[in-house]
């Protein structure tokens, strides 16, 4: 297995782009404000709609008057229930109407909206609407809704219980009697929010024909049209979607009501509508993180053999169903391809709540599982005398390894980026060499590229290279930029794979009127499963492009061979002509057509069996390992981060710069968590939805962040390479909780880690 | 009732007709369509509004437009001169600086502001001039590295 760093990568590159520092691809417009997003746009005759949102968390809606809404001048559309299609939907469970039937069951569920000529005008009739509630008992928290005679939220779920997920494996009660050691705990990961810069937004326009049109800052823009046709009762073939830059996601940006609101408001009027939600509503009826509390046992032999998992999460789904259900199982089994670990078992529940609906946010439920295992571990680690780098490579998958859920592992950094991440830190100095009140903690991390049982019809991606005549090609796939530097690595491996020069590569933006439909941002699939559509794209324009050569110049294809854009001939190397020649002669001589490269890509992933959870959910799986370095201050409670170590196996290095980022970006996110960030929700009312009550990272919150690579060439990864997204931010709140206990003595288990927490922590310690 | 009011935008004269709640950043998102100007809270807390008044860095959520009559302001759309890039530009491109692109606005106008009045800051400067700036993305090393990057004279 080899470790570099990026500049012996760059040096030992046998390639012309992969492997370079590039900036993105839309850096420049961006930069000089001319880049638009959703909220930028303006159609001529926009209307703007508003939603009026239920203020109780659970009540009975005895009647609604639209009548002085409606009759505001400027006021183009009112509706309520009876005006949509009255169909039941959603991503995963069919609890949703487009606005409330008779009941609301969170602050901010939509009861009805509003379309006006400017913002001002929808707001007031927002107002004039008056509905009539009855208030219900209402259940905040998952641990009081599974209690017998708690109020039902949906009657079809009469305990309250959304999903359950059951998987065992080996035998666990045995493997936990014949242990040495034992050790359990419990842990919560609490409910936060993505708090990407640009808010929900949503343009809609209809031709009066029942053809749609919608502007998304979308994730998924392929994938949103099937569950909104249902939605709407039309096919999705009358839903496009067209996405322009997006303002950041991190998860949130899937299905979202407010778009088929704006839908509806479009269709009434004849007019284009736009919402966007105010930072305050996105807050309150946004898609936050799931928030699940764990109960974790481990067993181990004492050299440290970890013998037996046993986990039970109850999680919190909100009052109507996003993608809780599918975050909840992820978080019982994805870590099970960390560490060998043969007797394993788990039992998730997931809970409705009053309160907001909880969804995907980056980790997907193995982010709040990786805070529970990797803080038991180092617990572990201490009760058993072992080094906690040490235990983890002890236990660690490698390559050709098979998880007990029949995931799997073509390769595995999981050992080379412990070693790669303790030697950056220091480790083994700092943990000899302790200074009072600042500590050093670990936590590693596993991650899939992809994930196939979350959209059942298909897996995979597609890409069509268009190569014009003067040599500019055109990318042209249905996977969604949402600011991560996918459509720069597309481009890299478009120009890599064809031979074409990297700026005469550009990456269209995703209209699904045109382009493939592409499956989305999700799961950290995008380099994986899009970068190999893309090479298979690059590679078949450059067949084509050799083969219109070979007859330009009689010379067979196997002596000829593109590079930068140059077509020559093998083995002097002579120019023969540049790829626009070649691409002209190709256009012309097909009546105009230019010449096209389609790529496909189906990974040989396995859907997961619905009773015993045996599949394979991603071409390569991703590892890390993240090294915190704090201070703890013991008279207020507050950590600094002094340095911060992240070493990731990314596979291959595509472009350095974009994968720094990405850490770097997942690493202040997961800071955030694990020290600052909570919706506070005090009876189903979020107590702090602005910037200024729920603050995120600024930049003098971070210390020194570290970030270093392995490679370890998957062989099902596009060049070799695996995804970054989600586990740059996985590990991050179990390696500073480790770090704090390193530091201070004292072990906090729910996040987030505040100096509240920490000095009540050593105030019971001091105590004892 | 409605004001007429004078803004330099970028060195260019605008005559705006404008509301008394109007304020800086909707005039010139909705009525001068300069969009470069985001909005990301409308309530002063996340910086993506910075633009600068007589070349101070100011939320322009939170200016009533009314205020602003017959003063100066920049915006993102002016930094660049000519189809050139500002080096603060070139610098955010560089260094990768720029993901979601939201929050680069107003970040490069806050930069903007402390070089200006600040040639050579320290690192600590740098991130006391951008702290009401919130970035989602980047983590803020890359910003700040371009920010260092333009102060110490790096060939970009």
């Amino acid at each position: 297995m080899r470790l570099r760093d990026c500049k012996e990568v760059l040096e030992m590159s046998e390639f012309n782009i992969i492997g370079k520092r590039v900036p993105q691809k839309d850096a420049v417009e961006k930069s000089t404000g001319a880049a638009q997003y959703v909220t930028d746009l303006k159609l001529p005759g926009m209307l703007y709609g508003k939603i009026l949102r239920s203020p109780y968390p659970h009540a009975s809606i005895l009647c609604i008057d639209t009548t002085r809404a409606k009759r505001l001048p400027g006021v183009k559309s009112v509706i309520t229930f009876s005006d949509t299609p009255q169909i039941k939907f959603g991503p995963l469970v069919d609890d949703w109407y487009i606005l409330a039937k008779d009941k609301v069951r969170f602050i901010g569920e939509e009861v009805a909206a509003v379309a006006a000529v400017d913002e001002d005008t929808a707001r007031e009739a927002i107002e004039l609407i008056r509905v009539e509630y009855e208030e219900l008992p209402a259940v905040f928290t998952p641990g009081e809704a599974i209690q017998p005679g708690a109020p039902i939220i949906n009657p079809e779920y009469p305990n309250n219980v959304v999903s359950h997920f059951k998987v065992e494996r080996g035998d666990v009660e045995q493997a936990f009697r014949e242990a040495d050691l034992v050790i359990g705990d419990e842990f919560y990961a609490n409910q936060v929010y993505q708090a990407y810069m640009e808010s929900m937004a949503c343009i809609a326009q209809s031709d009066g024909r029942g053809h749609l049109t919608l502007w998304l800052p979308s994730q998924v823009p392929s994938k949103t049209r099937m569950s909104y046709a249902k939605a709407l009762g039309i096919q999705p073939r009358d839903i496009r979607v067209i996405r322009p830059h997006v303002g950041g996601g991190f998860g949130a940006k899937m299905e979202y009501d407010a778009d088929l609101i704006c839908a509806l408001l479009a269709t009434n009027t004849g007019r284009p509508v736009k919402i966007v939600n105010t930072r305050m509503e996105d807050f309150e009826a946004g898609n936050p993180r799931v928030p699940m509390s764990f109960d974790l046992r481990l067993a181990f032999k004492k050299d440290g053999t970890l013998l037996a998992k046993d986990l039970k999460a109850l999680a919190g789904n909100g009052g109507r169903t996003v993608y809780g259900p599918a975050i909840m199982s992820t978080a019982c089994y994805r870590i099970d391809s960390l560490y060998r670990i043969p007797n394993l078992r788990a039992d998730g529940r997931l809970v409705y709540t009053n309160t907001v609906p909880t969804a995907c946010f980056r980790g997907f439920g193995n982010a709040q599982a990786t805070f529970a295992l990797e803080s038991l571990l180092d617990m572990a680690a201490h009760e058993l005398g072992i080094e906690p780098a040490e235990l983890r490579i002890k236990n660690s998958f490698n390559n050709g390894d098979t998880s007990p859920h029949g995931w799997f592992i073509s390769t595995s950094g999981l050992a080379d980026t412990i070693e790669q991440a303790t030697q950056a830190a220091g480790w083994n100095d700092k943990k000899r060499n302790k200074t009072t009140r600042r500590g050093i903690g670990l936590a590693c991390t596993n991650h899939v590229s992809g994930n196939r049982g979350f959209y059942r019809p298909f897996d995979g991606s597609s890409a069509i290279l268009r190569v014009g005549e003067s040599g500019q090609a055109v990318l042209i796939q249905g996977e969604a930029e949402i600011g991560q530097g996918q459509n720069t690595v597309y481009a890299m491996l478009a120009a890599e794979a064809a031979g074409l020069r990297y700026e005469d590569v550009t990456v269209a933006q995703v209209d699904t009127l045109i382009g493939p439909f592409g499956l989305g941002s999700f799961a950290s699939r995008g380099t994986v499963l899009g970068g190999q559509a893309v090479i298979a794209a690059g590679k078949d324009a450059k067949r084509k492009l050799l083969a219109e050569a070979s007859s330009m110049f009689n010379i067979p294809v196997e002596k000829l061979d593109i590079r930068e854009g140059v077509v020559c001939r093998l083995p002097e190397q002579t120019k023969m002509a540049t790829v626009a020649e070649v691409a002209s002669h190709y256009m012309f001589r097909q009546g105009g057509c230019p010449l096209t490269g389609e790529g496909v890509y189906v990974p040989d992933t396995v859907v997961p069996d619905p009773v015993t959870k045996i599949g394979n959910i991603s071409p390569v799986y991703c590892f890390a390992t993240h090294i915190a370095e704090v201070e703890v201050d013991t008279e207020t409670g507050q950590v600094k981060v002094l340095n911060y170590f992240a070493s990731h196996d990314v596979g291959k290095i595509l472009n350095p710069v974009g994968l720094e980022g990405q850490v770097e970006g997942g690493v202040v996110q997961g800071l955030g968590w694990a020290l600052m960030e909570d919706m506070v929700t005090v009876n189903g009312k979020v107590q702090n939805p602005t910037f200024l009550d729920y603050r995120i990272p600024g930049v003098r919150d971070i210390g020194k962040i570290h970030v270093s690579f392995v490679e370890t060439n998957d062989p099902k990864g596009p060049y070799g390479a695996k995804g970054i997204g989600e586990p740059a931010l996985n590990p991050v709140t179990a390696a500073v909780a480790n770090a704090i206990y390193d530091a201070v003595g004292v072990r906090i288990k729910s996040l987030p880690i505040t100096p509240e927490k920490i000095l009540a922590a050593l105030e019971h310690t001091c105590m004892l | 009732m409605k004001r007429l009011i004078n803004l330099v935008v970028n060195g260019e004269s605008h005559e705006v007709a404008v509301s008394p709640e109007q304020t800086l950043l909707e005039v010139l998102r909705e009525e001068l369509g300069l969009t470069g100007t985001k909005k990301g809270c409308n309530q002063g807390e996340c910086g993506a509004c910075t633009v600068l008044v007589d070349g101070k860095p100011v939320s322009s959520c939170l200016v009533l437009a009314v205020s602003v009559n017959g003063k100066s302001v920049s915006t993102i759309e002016g930094l660049s001169q000519d189809g050139r890039l500002h080096p603060l530009q070139e610098a955010f491109v560089k260094y990768g600086a720029i993901q979601c692109g939201f929050c680069t606005p107003g970040m490069l106008l806050a930069a903007k502001y402390l070089l200006e009045n600040r040639p050579k800051p320290s690192e600590q400067e740098i991130k006391e001039a951008i702290n009401g700036n919130i970035c989602r993305c980047t983590g803020y090393v890359k910003i700040v590295e371009a920010i260092s990057a333009v102060a110490q004279g790096a060939a970009l």
